[in-house]
Protein backbone atom coordinates (compact mmCIF):
# COMPACT_ATOMS: atom_id res chain seq x y z
CA UNK A 1 0.00 0.00 0.00
CA UNK A 2 2.69 2.49 1.10
CA UNK A 3 4.96 1.32 -1.69
CA UNK A 4 2.21 1.76 -4.26
CA UNK A 5 1.42 5.28 -3.00
CA UNK A 6 5.13 6.18 -3.03
CA UNK A 7 5.44 4.93 -6.60
CA UNK A 8 2.43 6.98 -7.73
CA UNK A 9 3.71 10.15 -6.06
CA UNK A 10 7.20 9.41 -7.45
CA UNK A 11 5.77 9.29 -10.96
CA UNK A 12 4.04 12.64 -10.48
CA UNK A 13 7.16 14.27 -8.99
CA UNK A 14 9.43 12.79 -11.67
CA UNK A 15 7.12 13.95 -14.45
CA UNK A 16 6.99 17.46 -13.00
CA UNK A 17 10.75 17.68 -12.27
CA UNK A 18 11.90 16.18 -15.56
CA UNK A 19 9.70 18.25 -17.82
CA UNK A 20 10.09 21.56 -16.00
CA UNK A 21 13.86 21.12 -15.72
CA UNK A 22 14.05 20.20 -19.40
CA UNK A 23 11.85 23.05 -20.61
CA UNK A 24 13.44 25.76 -18.43
CA UNK A 25 16.98 24.70 -19.34
CA UNK A 26 16.17 24.57 -23.06
CA UNK A 27 14.42 27.95 -22.91
CA UNK A 28 17.51 29.42 -21.21
CA UNK A 29 19.82 27.81 -23.79
CA UNK A 30 17.82 28.98 -26.80
CA UNK A 31 17.20 32.55 -25.56
CA UNK A 32 20.85 33.03 -24.59
CA UNK A 33 21.98 31.68 -27.95
CA UNK A 34 19.63 34.07 -29.76
CA UNK A 35 20.96 36.91 -27.57
CA UNK A 36 24.56 36.03 -28.55
CA UNK A 37 23.64 35.88 -32.25
CA UNK A 38 21.76 39.20 -32.08
CA UNK A 39 24.51 40.93 -30.10
CA UNK A 40 27.43 39.86 -32.28
CA UNK A 41 25.66 39.34 -35.60
CA UNK A 42 23.24 42.26 -35.67
CA UNK A 43 24.57 44.56 -32.93
CA UNK A 44 21.25 44.35 -31.07
CA UNK A 45 20.45 43.15 -27.57
CA UNK A 46 17.18 41.96 -26.10
CA UNK A 47 18.27 42.64 -22.53
CA UNK A 48 15.76 40.34 -20.84
CA UNK A 49 17.45 36.95 -21.50
CA UNK A 50 20.04 37.66 -18.77
CA UNK A 51 17.30 38.11 -16.20
CA UNK A 52 15.31 35.12 -17.45
CA UNK A 53 18.40 32.91 -17.28
CA UNK A 54 19.10 33.99 -13.69
CA UNK A 55 15.58 32.86 -12.72
CA UNK A 56 16.12 29.59 -14.61
CA UNK A 57 19.35 28.93 -12.71
CA UNK A 58 17.48 29.50 -9.43
CA UNK A 59 14.69 27.16 -10.55
CA UNK A 60 16.95 24.35 -11.79
CA UNK A 61 19.14 24.54 -8.68
CA UNK A 62 16.37 24.52 -6.07
CA UNK A 63 14.04 22.11 -7.85
CA UNK A 64 16.93 19.92 -9.06
CA UNK A 65 17.83 19.16 -5.42
CA UNK A 66 14.78 16.90 -5.02
CA UNK A 67 15.78 14.90 -8.09
CA UNK A 68 19.37 14.75 -6.79
CA UNK A 69 18.16 13.19 -3.53
CA UNK A 70 16.18 10.60 -5.48
CA UNK A 71 19.31 9.80 -7.56
CA UNK A 72 21.45 9.91 -4.36
CA UNK A 73 23.79 12.26 -6.17
CA UNK A 74 24.00 14.97 -3.48
CA UNK A 75 27.65 15.68 -2.74
CA UNK A 76 28.66 14.17 0.61
CA UNK A 77 32.00 13.47 2.29
CA UNK A 78 31.81 9.72 2.83
CA UNK A 79 35.26 9.21 4.38
CA UNK A 80 33.98 7.88 7.71
CA UNK A 81 31.78 5.06 6.35
CA UNK A 82 34.64 4.09 4.02
CA UNK A 83 36.99 3.73 6.98
CA UNK A 84 34.39 2.26 9.38
CA UNK A 85 31.85 0.42 7.19
CA UNK A 86 29.71 -0.45 10.25
CA UNK A 87 28.80 3.24 10.52
CA UNK A 88 27.45 3.42 6.98
CA UNK A 89 23.83 2.60 7.81
CA UNK A 90 23.45 4.70 11.00
CA UNK A 91 25.10 7.67 9.28
CA UNK A 92 22.78 7.28 6.32
CA UNK A 93 19.82 7.82 8.62
CA UNK A 94 21.53 10.76 10.36
CA UNK A 95 21.93 12.30 6.92
CA UNK A 96 18.26 11.62 6.08
CA UNK A 97 17.18 13.21 9.40
CA UNK A 98 19.15 16.38 8.59
CA UNK A 99 17.64 16.48 5.10
CA UNK A 100 14.09 16.16 6.48
CA UNK A 101 14.81 18.94 8.97
CA UNK A 102 16.29 21.12 6.23
CA UNK A 103 13.21 20.51 4.04
CA UNK A 104 10.85 21.65 6.80
CA UNK A 105 13.09 24.62 7.64
CA UNK A 106 13.33 25.80 4.03
CA UNK A 107 9.59 25.24 3.49
CA UNK A 108 8.72 27.35 6.55
CA UNK A 109 11.08 30.22 5.74
CA UNK A 110 10.25 29.91 2.03
CA UNK A 111 6.55 30.43 2.79
CA UNK A 112 7.35 33.40 5.06
CA UNK A 113 9.57 34.98 2.40
CA UNK A 114 6.96 34.39 -0.29
CA UNK A 115 4.29 36.02 1.91
CA UNK A 116 6.64 38.97 2.46
CA UNK A 117 7.05 39.43 -1.31
CA UNK A 118 3.27 39.30 -1.79
CA UNK A 119 2.83 42.03 0.85
CA UNK A 120 5.53 44.27 -0.62
CA UNK A 121 4.45 43.82 -4.29
CA UNK A 122 8.04 43.54 -5.53
CA UNK A 123 8.86 42.31 -9.03
CA UNK A 124 11.92 41.66 -11.19
CA UNK A 125 13.40 44.69 -12.98
CA UNK A 126 13.08 43.89 -16.69
CA UNK A 127 10.46 41.14 -17.07
CA UNK A 128 8.47 42.43 -14.08
CA UNK A 129 7.79 38.91 -12.81
CA UNK A 130 6.27 39.21 -9.30
CA UNK A 131 9.02 38.20 -6.86
CA UNK A 132 6.65 36.01 -4.84
CA UNK A 133 6.54 33.63 -7.81
CA UNK A 134 10.33 33.34 -7.77
CA UNK A 135 10.33 32.86 -3.98
CA UNK A 136 7.93 29.92 -4.26
CA UNK A 137 10.94 27.94 -5.51
CA UNK A 138 11.98 27.67 -1.82
CA UNK A 139 8.82 25.97 -0.46
CA UNK A 140 8.71 23.87 -3.64
CA UNK A 141 12.27 22.80 -2.91
CA UNK A 142 11.24 21.93 0.66
CA UNK A 143 8.32 19.78 -0.53
CA UNK A 144 10.40 18.05 -3.22
CA UNK A 145 13.29 17.28 -0.87
CA UNK A 146 10.96 16.10 1.91
CA UNK A 147 9.14 13.61 -0.30
CA UNK A 148 12.30 12.39 -2.02
CA UNK A 149 13.94 11.82 1.39
CA UNK A 150 10.95 9.80 2.59
CA UNK A 151 11.25 7.82 -0.62
CA UNK A 152 14.96 7.00 -0.11
CA UNK A 153 14.34 6.19 3.58
CA UNK A 154 11.69 3.68 2.44
CA UNK A 155 14.16 2.23 -0.07
CA UNK A 156 16.85 1.96 2.63
CA UNK A 157 14.44 0.19 4.98
CA UNK A 158 13.34 -2.19 2.21
CA UNK A 159 16.60 -3.24 0.54
CA UNK A 160 14.93 -4.89 -2.48
CA UNK A 161 14.47 -1.37 -3.82
CA UNK A 162 18.00 -0.30 -2.88
CA UNK A 163 19.98 1.59 -5.49
CA UNK A 164 23.57 2.84 -5.56
CA UNK A 165 25.04 4.41 -2.40
CA UNK A 166 25.79 8.13 -2.01
CA UNK A 167 28.19 9.44 -4.64
CA UNK A 168 30.89 12.04 -4.39
CA UNK A 169 30.88 13.98 -7.67
CA UNK A 170 32.47 16.95 -9.61
CA UNK B 1 33.14 34.09 22.86
CA UNK B 2 36.63 34.75 21.52
CA UNK B 3 37.00 31.28 20.03
CA UNK B 4 33.34 30.69 19.26
CA UNK B 5 34.24 29.99 15.67
CA UNK B 6 36.03 26.79 16.75
CA UNK B 7 32.67 25.40 17.89
CA UNK B 8 31.12 26.24 14.52
CA UNK B 9 34.04 24.78 12.55
CA UNK B 10 33.92 21.58 14.64
CA UNK B 11 30.18 21.44 14.02
CA UNK B 12 30.76 21.84 10.28
CA UNK B 13 33.41 19.09 10.22
CA UNK B 14 31.20 16.85 12.39
CA UNK B 15 28.23 17.19 10.06
CA UNK B 16 30.41 16.60 6.99
CA UNK B 17 31.93 13.50 8.65
CA UNK B 18 28.40 12.27 9.41
CA UNK B 19 27.71 12.25 5.63
CA UNK B 20 25.26 15.15 5.87
CA UNK B 21 25.22 16.68 2.35
CA UNK B 22 27.96 19.30 2.08
CA UNK B 23 25.63 22.18 1.29
CA UNK B 24 23.48 21.44 4.36
CA UNK B 25 26.57 21.17 6.60
CA UNK B 26 27.68 24.60 5.39
CA UNK B 27 24.17 26.04 5.66
CA UNK B 28 23.39 24.77 9.17
CA UNK B 29 26.83 25.68 10.61
CA UNK B 30 26.51 29.14 9.07
CA UNK B 31 22.95 29.54 10.40
CA UNK B 32 23.93 28.44 13.92
CA UNK B 33 26.98 30.72 13.91
CA UNK B 34 24.88 33.68 12.80
CA UNK B 35 22.05 32.84 15.21
CA UNK B 36 24.18 32.42 18.33
CA UNK B 37 26.99 34.88 17.76
CA UNK B 38 25.26 37.77 15.96
CA UNK B 39 21.81 39.35 15.75
CA UNK B 40 21.32 38.92 12.00
CA UNK B 41 17.62 38.07 11.24
CA UNK B 42 16.90 34.54 10.03
CA UNK B 43 14.65 35.79 7.21
CA UNK B 44 17.65 37.63 5.74
CA UNK B 45 19.87 34.55 6.10
CA UNK B 46 17.37 32.52 4.04
CA UNK B 47 17.07 35.37 1.54
CA UNK B 48 20.84 35.52 1.06
CA UNK B 49 20.88 31.71 0.63
CA UNK B 50 18.22 32.10 -2.07
CA UNK B 51 19.70 35.22 -3.68
CA UNK B 52 23.15 33.62 -3.96
CA UNK B 53 21.76 31.81 -7.04
CA UNK B 54 20.67 35.08 -8.63
CA UNK B 55 23.93 35.47 -10.57
CA UNK B 56 24.28 35.35 -14.32
CA UNK B 57 27.83 33.95 -14.00
CA UNK B 58 26.40 30.64 -12.70
CA UNK B 59 24.99 29.86 -16.12
CA UNK B 60 28.45 28.79 -17.21
CA UNK B 61 28.39 25.83 -14.76
CA UNK B 62 25.09 24.48 -16.12
CA UNK B 63 26.03 24.80 -19.77
CA UNK B 64 29.59 23.45 -19.59
CA UNK B 65 28.14 20.41 -17.75
CA UNK B 66 25.54 20.10 -20.51
CA UNK B 67 28.22 20.34 -23.20
CA UNK B 68 30.30 17.60 -21.52
CA UNK B 69 27.25 15.35 -21.13
CA UNK B 70 26.26 15.76 -24.79
CA UNK B 71 29.76 14.66 -25.80
CA UNK B 72 29.78 11.69 -23.45
CA UNK B 73 26.42 10.53 -24.84
CA UNK B 74 27.45 10.96 -28.47
CA UNK B 75 30.51 9.83 -30.43
CA UNK B 76 32.67 12.94 -30.14
CA UNK B 77 34.89 11.12 -27.59
CA UNK B 78 35.55 8.22 -29.95
CA UNK B 79 36.61 10.65 -32.66
CA UNK B 80 38.90 12.62 -30.33
CA UNK B 81 40.68 9.39 -29.31
CA UNK B 82 41.19 8.43 -32.97
CA UNK B 83 42.70 11.84 -33.71
CA UNK B 84 45.06 11.60 -30.72
CA UNK B 85 46.05 8.07 -31.72
CA UNK B 86 46.88 8.98 -35.30
CA UNK B 87 49.15 11.79 -34.07
CA UNK B 88 51.27 9.88 -31.51
CA UNK B 89 50.09 6.26 -31.60
CA UNK B 90 53.11 5.02 -33.61
CA UNK B 91 55.66 6.15 -30.97
CA UNK B 92 56.83 3.79 -28.19
CA UNK B 93 54.11 4.09 -25.55
CA UNK B 94 52.11 5.92 -28.20
CA UNK B 95 48.71 4.52 -27.29
CA UNK B 96 49.14 5.65 -23.67
CA UNK B 97 50.24 9.07 -24.94
CA UNK B 98 47.14 9.13 -27.15
CA UNK B 99 44.99 8.39 -24.08
CA UNK B 100 46.61 11.30 -22.23
CA UNK B 101 46.19 13.68 -25.19
CA UNK B 102 42.56 12.56 -25.57
CA UNK B 103 42.02 13.48 -21.89
CA UNK B 104 43.52 16.90 -22.70
CA UNK B 105 41.25 17.35 -25.73
CA UNK B 106 38.21 16.21 -23.76
CA UNK B 107 39.27 18.52 -20.93
CA UNK B 108 39.28 21.39 -23.42
CA UNK B 109 35.54 20.89 -23.85
CA UNK B 110 34.37 19.42 -20.54
CA UNK B 111 35.20 20.93 -17.16
CA UNK B 112 35.05 17.77 -15.10
CA UNK B 113 37.56 15.08 -14.14
CA UNK B 114 34.89 12.48 -13.39
CA UNK B 115 33.35 12.97 -16.86
CA UNK B 116 36.83 12.59 -18.38
CA UNK B 117 37.57 9.34 -16.48
CA UNK B 118 34.27 7.84 -17.54
CA UNK B 119 34.42 9.03 -21.15
CA UNK B 120 38.07 8.36 -21.99
CA UNK B 121 38.83 5.58 -19.49
CA UNK B 122 35.90 3.52 -20.77
CA UNK B 123 37.50 3.45 -24.24
CA UNK B 124 41.20 3.49 -23.39
CA UNK B 125 41.53 0.94 -20.57
CA UNK B 126 40.39 -2.03 -22.71
CA UNK B 127 42.28 -0.66 -25.74
CA UNK B 128 45.59 -0.36 -23.85
CA UNK B 129 45.26 -3.82 -22.33
CA UNK B 130 44.36 -5.41 -25.67
CA UNK B 131 47.56 -3.90 -27.04
CA UNK B 132 49.64 -5.63 -24.36
CA UNK B 133 50.09 -2.76 -21.90
CA UNK B 134 50.68 -3.76 -18.29
CA UNK B 135 47.44 -3.52 -16.26
CA UNK B 136 48.94 -1.50 -13.42
CA UNK B 137 50.39 1.04 -15.84
CA UNK B 138 47.11 1.20 -17.79
CA UNK B 139 45.02 1.86 -14.70
CA UNK B 140 47.61 4.33 -13.38
CA UNK B 141 47.67 6.51 -16.47
CA UNK B 142 43.94 6.34 -17.20
CA UNK B 143 43.10 7.21 -13.58
CA UNK B 144 45.60 10.09 -13.43
CA UNK B 145 45.43 11.76 -16.87
CA UNK B 146 41.75 12.78 -16.47
CA UNK B 147 42.92 15.44 -14.00
CA UNK B 148 43.41 17.38 -17.25
CA UNK B 149 39.61 17.74 -17.29
CA UNK B 150 39.84 20.41 -14.59
CA UNK B 151 43.31 21.81 -15.41
CA UNK B 152 42.74 22.49 -19.11
CA UNK B 153 39.90 25.00 -19.38
CA UNK B 154 36.98 25.15 -19.16
CA UNK B 155 37.08 23.95 -15.57
CA UNK B 156 34.14 23.88 -13.15
CA UNK B 157 36.36 24.42 -10.11
CA UNK B 158 38.07 27.41 -11.78
CA UNK B 159 34.63 28.88 -12.56
CA UNK B 160 33.69 28.71 -8.86
CA UNK B 161 37.11 30.03 -7.77
CA UNK B 162 36.70 33.01 -10.09
CA UNK B 163 33.23 33.69 -8.65
CA UNK B 164 34.56 33.72 -5.09
CA UNK B 165 37.65 35.82 -5.83
CA UNK B 166 36.24 38.01 -8.62
CA UNK B 167 39.29 37.34 -10.83
CA UNK B 168 38.63 37.32 -14.56
CA UNK B 169 37.34 33.89 -15.58
CA UNK B 170 38.79 34.28 -19.07
CA UNK B 171 42.20 35.08 -17.52
CA UNK B 172 41.95 32.22 -15.03
CA UNK B 173 41.14 29.78 -17.83
CA UNK B 174 44.38 30.82 -19.55
CA UNK B 175 46.43 29.75 -16.51
CA UNK B 176 45.50 26.11 -17.19
CA UNK B 177 47.04 25.64 -20.62
CA UNK B 178 50.77 25.55 -19.73
CA UNK B 179 50.28 23.28 -16.68
CA UNK B 180 48.00 21.03 -18.77
CA UNK B 181 50.65 20.71 -21.47
CA UNK B 182 53.31 20.05 -18.79
CA UNK B 183 51.22 17.17 -17.43
CA UNK B 184 50.71 15.74 -20.95
CA UNK B 185 54.48 15.96 -21.61
CA UNK B 186 55.34 14.48 -18.18
CA UNK B 187 52.98 11.52 -18.62
CA UNK B 188 54.10 11.01 -22.23
CA UNK B 189 57.80 10.88 -21.27
CA UNK B 190 56.98 8.35 -18.54
CA UNK B 191 54.91 6.29 -21.03
CA UNK B 192 57.78 6.38 -23.56
CA UNK B 193 60.33 4.99 -21.11
CA UNK B 194 57.87 2.52 -19.62
CA UNK B 195 57.14 1.17 -23.13
CA UNK B 196 60.88 0.96 -23.93
CA UNK B 197 61.62 -0.97 -20.71
CA UNK B 198 58.65 -3.32 -21.17
CA UNK B 199 59.35 -3.66 -24.93
CA UNK B 200 55.76 -3.01 -26.00
CA UNK B 201 55.07 -3.34 -29.71
CA UNK B 202 54.62 -0.03 -31.45
CA UNK B 203 51.78 0.64 -33.90
CA UNK B 204 52.65 1.18 -37.57
CA UNK B 205 53.12 4.76 -38.75
CA UNK B 206 49.81 5.82 -40.35
CA UNK B 207 49.81 6.77 -44.01
CA UNK B 208 49.03 10.34 -45.03
CA UNK B 209 45.70 9.14 -46.38
CA UNK B 210 44.79 7.57 -42.99
CA UNK B 211 45.76 10.77 -41.14
CA UNK B 212 43.59 12.86 -43.45
CA UNK B 213 40.66 10.43 -43.08
CA UNK B 214 40.83 10.50 -39.25
CA UNK B 215 41.10 14.29 -39.14
CA UNK B 216 38.20 14.58 -41.60
CA UNK B 217 36.05 12.28 -39.44
CA UNK B 218 37.04 14.15 -36.27
CA UNK B 219 36.79 17.63 -37.81
CA UNK B 220 33.50 18.65 -36.14
CA UNK B 221 34.65 17.32 -32.76
CA UNK B 222 37.98 19.14 -33.01
CA UNK B 223 36.18 22.37 -33.90
CA UNK B 224 34.44 22.40 -30.50
CA UNK B 225 37.48 23.62 -28.51
CA UNK B 226 38.21 25.99 -31.39
CA UNK B 227 34.69 27.45 -31.06
CA UNK B 228 35.06 27.77 -27.27
CA UNK B 229 38.52 29.30 -27.09
CA UNK B 230 38.46 31.04 -30.46
CA UNK B 231 35.22 32.72 -29.41
CA UNK B 232 36.42 33.73 -25.95
CA UNK B 233 39.89 35.01 -26.83
CA UNK B 234 38.98 36.67 -30.12
CA UNK B 235 36.52 38.73 -28.07
CA UNK B 236 33.52 37.33 -29.96
CA UNK B 237 31.87 36.25 -26.72
CA UNK B 238 32.43 35.88 -22.98
CA UNK B 239 33.21 32.62 -21.18
CA UNK B 240 29.55 32.48 -20.04
CA UNK B 241 28.32 32.82 -23.60
CA UNK B 242 30.96 30.32 -24.80
CA UNK B 243 29.30 27.66 -22.65
CA UNK B 244 25.97 28.35 -24.38
CA UNK B 245 27.46 28.40 -27.88
CA UNK B 246 29.42 25.20 -27.16
CA UNK B 247 26.27 23.39 -25.98
CA UNK B 248 24.30 24.45 -29.06
CA UNK B 249 27.22 23.47 -31.29
CA UNK B 250 27.54 20.05 -29.57
CA UNK B 251 23.80 19.45 -30.00
CA UNK B 252 23.92 20.35 -33.71
CA UNK B 253 26.96 18.11 -34.31
CA UNK B 254 25.53 15.10 -32.44
CA UNK B 255 21.95 15.38 -33.76
CA UNK B 256 22.39 16.56 -37.35
CA UNK B 257 25.98 15.70 -38.35
CA UNK B 258 26.99 12.57 -36.41
CA UNK B 259 23.28 11.59 -36.00
CA UNK B 260 24.07 9.81 -32.72
CA UNK B 261 21.46 11.49 -30.55
CA UNK B 262 17.65 11.20 -30.57
CA UNK B 263 15.03 13.47 -28.97
CA UNK B 264 14.69 11.21 -25.91
CA UNK B 265 18.46 11.35 -25.44
CA UNK B 266 18.28 15.15 -25.57
CA UNK B 267 15.75 15.23 -22.74
CA UNK B 268 17.76 12.77 -20.62
CA UNK B 269 21.00 14.68 -21.17
CA UNK B 270 19.41 18.06 -20.36
CA UNK B 271 17.66 16.80 -17.21
CA UNK B 272 20.73 14.97 -15.89
CA UNK B 273 22.86 18.07 -16.57
CA UNK B 274 20.39 20.28 -14.68
CA UNK B 275 20.44 17.89 -11.71
CA UNK B 276 24.26 17.65 -11.71
CA UNK B 277 24.44 21.43 -11.90
CA UNK B 278 21.99 21.66 -8.96
CA UNK B 279 24.20 19.43 -6.79
CA UNK B 280 27.16 21.78 -7.41
CA UNK B 281 25.40 25.14 -7.32
CA UNK B 282 23.49 24.38 -4.12
CA UNK B 283 26.92 24.13 -2.45
CA UNK B 284 27.52 27.71 -3.61
CA UNK B 285 24.31 28.67 -1.77
CA UNK B 286 25.39 26.78 1.38
CA UNK B 287 28.88 28.30 1.17
CA UNK B 288 27.31 31.77 0.88
CA UNK B 289 25.52 31.27 4.21
CA UNK B 290 28.68 29.95 5.85
CA UNK B 291 30.69 32.76 4.23
CA UNK B 292 28.31 35.32 5.72
CA UNK B 293 29.06 33.93 9.16
CA UNK B 294 32.83 33.99 8.45
CA UNK B 295 32.57 37.62 7.34
CA UNK B 296 30.47 38.68 10.34
CA UNK B 297 33.08 37.17 12.65
CA UNK B 298 36.00 38.38 10.47
CA UNK B 299 37.49 34.88 10.65
CA UNK B 300 39.54 35.04 7.40
CA UNK B 301 41.14 38.25 8.68
CA UNK B 302 41.94 36.70 12.07
CA UNK B 303 43.42 33.59 10.43
CA UNK B 304 45.49 35.73 8.05
CA UNK B 305 46.90 37.65 11.05
CA UNK B 306 47.74 34.40 12.84
CA UNK B 307 49.44 32.91 9.76
CA UNK B 308 51.45 36.04 8.91
CA UNK B 309 52.62 36.24 12.53
CA UNK B 310 54.26 32.81 12.19
CA UNK B 311 55.15 32.56 8.49
CA UNK B 312 57.09 35.37 6.85
CA UNK B 313 58.08 33.98 3.47
CA UNK B 314 55.64 33.45 0.56
CA UNK B 315 57.70 30.36 -0.39
CA UNK B 316 57.14 28.75 2.99
CA UNK B 317 53.47 29.79 2.88
CA UNK B 318 52.98 28.15 -0.52
CA UNK B 319 54.71 24.98 0.67
CA UNK B 320 52.53 24.77 3.80
CA UNK B 321 49.36 25.50 1.80
CA UNK B 322 50.29 22.93 -0.85
CA UNK B 323 50.71 20.22 1.79
CA UNK B 324 47.49 21.29 3.49
CA UNK B 325 45.51 21.24 0.24
CA UNK B 326 46.91 17.82 -0.68
CA UNK B 327 45.62 16.49 2.64
CA UNK B 328 42.25 18.27 2.22
CA UNK B 329 41.97 16.86 -1.31
CA UNK B 330 42.31 13.33 0.11
CA UNK B 331 39.07 13.75 2.07
CA UNK B 332 37.02 16.46 0.39
CA UNK B 333 35.80 16.96 -3.16
CA UNK B 334 37.25 19.83 -5.15
CA UNK B 335 34.05 21.90 -5.38
CA UNK B 336 33.36 21.93 -1.64
CA UNK B 337 37.02 22.57 -0.81
CA UNK B 338 37.28 25.44 -3.32
CA UNK B 339 34.13 27.15 -2.05
CA UNK B 340 34.97 26.61 1.62
CA UNK B 341 38.67 27.47 1.64
CA UNK B 342 39.08 30.18 -1.00
CA UNK B 343 37.46 32.97 1.11
CA UNK B 344 39.73 31.96 3.99
CA UNK B 345 42.87 32.15 1.84
CA UNK B 346 42.13 35.46 0.10
CA UNK B 347 43.44 37.80 2.88
CA UNK B 348 46.59 35.63 3.22
CA UNK B 349 47.26 35.84 -0.52
CA UNK B 350 47.14 39.63 -0.32
CA UNK B 351 49.43 39.57 2.74
CA UNK B 352 52.03 37.44 0.91
CA UNK B 353 51.53 39.26 -2.40
CA UNK B 354 50.62 36.05 -4.22
CA UNK B 355 48.64 36.52 -7.42
CA UNK B 356 45.04 35.28 -7.13
CA UNK B 357 45.15 33.69 -10.61
CA UNK B 358 48.40 31.89 -9.81
CA UNK B 359 46.92 30.56 -6.57
CA UNK B 360 43.70 29.55 -8.34
CA UNK B 361 45.63 27.27 -10.64
CA UNK B 362 47.72 25.83 -7.78
CA UNK B 363 44.59 25.16 -5.75
CA UNK B 364 42.88 23.46 -8.72
CA UNK B 365 45.88 21.24 -9.49
CA UNK B 366 46.43 20.46 -5.83
CA UNK B 367 42.83 19.48 -5.13
CA UNK B 368 42.75 17.73 -8.52
CA UNK B 369 45.47 15.37 -7.26
CA UNK B 370 42.89 14.49 -4.57
CA UNK B 371 40.94 12.64 -7.27
CA UNK B 372 43.67 9.99 -7.34
CA UNK B 373 44.67 9.82 -3.67
CA UNK B 374 43.03 7.35 -1.26
CA UNK B 375 40.81 7.07 0.71
CA UNK B 376 38.38 9.24 -1.28
CA UNK B 377 39.93 9.66 -4.71
CA UNK B 378 36.81 9.39 -6.87
CA UNK B 379 38.80 8.47 -9.99
CA UNK B 380 40.34 5.49 -8.16
CA UNK B 381 36.88 4.08 -7.50
CA UNK B 382 35.70 4.62 -11.08
CA UNK B 383 38.66 2.93 -12.79
CA UNK B 384 38.63 0.24 -10.07
CA UNK B 385 34.99 -0.51 -10.95
CA UNK B 386 35.79 -0.46 -14.68
CA UNK B 387 38.59 -3.01 -14.25
CA UNK B 388 37.27 -5.03 -11.28
CA UNK B 389 40.29 -4.07 -9.20
CA UNK B 390 40.25 -3.02 -5.54
CA UNK B 391 41.19 0.40 -4.18
CA UNK B 392 44.65 -0.71 -3.00
CA UNK B 393 45.63 -2.05 -6.42
CA UNK B 394 44.50 1.11 -8.24
CA UNK B 395 46.07 3.34 -5.54
CA UNK B 396 49.44 1.65 -6.09
CA UNK B 397 49.10 2.06 -9.85
CA UNK B 398 48.85 5.85 -9.67
CA UNK B 399 51.98 6.42 -7.51
CA UNK B 400 54.36 7.33 -10.41
CA UNK B 401 51.76 9.70 -11.83
CA UNK B 402 51.18 11.39 -8.46
CA UNK B 403 54.96 11.93 -8.23
CA UNK B 404 55.03 13.50 -11.73
CA UNK B 405 52.17 15.83 -10.77
CA UNK B 406 53.85 16.77 -7.48
CA UNK B 407 57.03 17.75 -9.36
CA UNK B 408 54.92 19.86 -11.75
CA UNK B 409 53.05 21.39 -8.80
CA UNK B 410 56.37 22.37 -7.16
CA UNK B 411 57.65 23.91 -10.42
CA UNK B 412 54.43 25.87 -10.91
CA UNK B 413 54.38 27.02 -7.28
CA UNK B 414 57.80 28.58 -7.47
CA UNK B 415 57.86 29.76 -11.09
CA UNK B 416 54.61 31.78 -11.30
CA UNK B 417 55.61 33.09 -14.74
CA UNK B 418 54.77 29.66 -16.21
CA UNK B 419 51.21 30.01 -14.99
CA UNK B 420 50.79 33.73 -15.57
CA UNK B 421 52.50 34.05 -18.95
CA UNK B 422 49.33 33.53 -21.03
CA UNK B 423 46.98 35.70 -18.90
CA UNK B 424 49.62 38.45 -19.13
CA UNK B 425 50.07 38.02 -22.89
CA UNK B 426 46.30 38.30 -23.41
CA UNK B 427 46.04 41.38 -21.22
CA UNK B 428 44.25 39.87 -18.22
CA UNK B 429 47.05 40.90 -15.83
CA UNK B 430 48.46 44.35 -15.30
Amino acid sequence: MIEKSLKTIDKLFSFFEDWTLFITTMVALVTLFIEVVLRYGFNKSLGWPDELVREVIMYTTFIGCGAAIKNRSMIVIDALPQVVPRLKRPLLFVSHAFTLFFSVFIFYYGIRNTALQIRTHQSTIILEIPLWIIFTFLPMMGVGMFFRTLQVIWEDLHPKLEEEGPKKSD
Amino acid sequence: MEHSYLIIILLLLGMMAATVPVFMSLFFSGVLGILFFSDYPMMLVVQSFFRSMDKFALVVVLFFILCGNIMTKGTIVDKLIKVANVVVGFLPGGLAMAGTIACGLFGAISGSTVATVVAIGGFMIPALMENGYNEKFTLGIMTSAPVLGIIIPPSISMILYSMVTNVSLEGLFLTGFVPGIMIIIGFSIYSYFHAKVKRYETQPIPSFKEVVAVFKEGFWSLMLPVVIFGGIYSGAFTANEAAVVASVYAFIVEIFIHRDMKFNDVKDVVVSSAVTSATLLIIVAGATTFGRYLTLENIPGQLADAVTAHIHSPWVFLMVVNVMLLVVGMFMDIISATLLLTPVFIPMLYAFNIDLMHFGLLMTLNLGIGYITPPLGVSLYITGAMSNRDLIYVSKSVVPFILIQLVILAILSYIPALVLYLPKAFGYLG
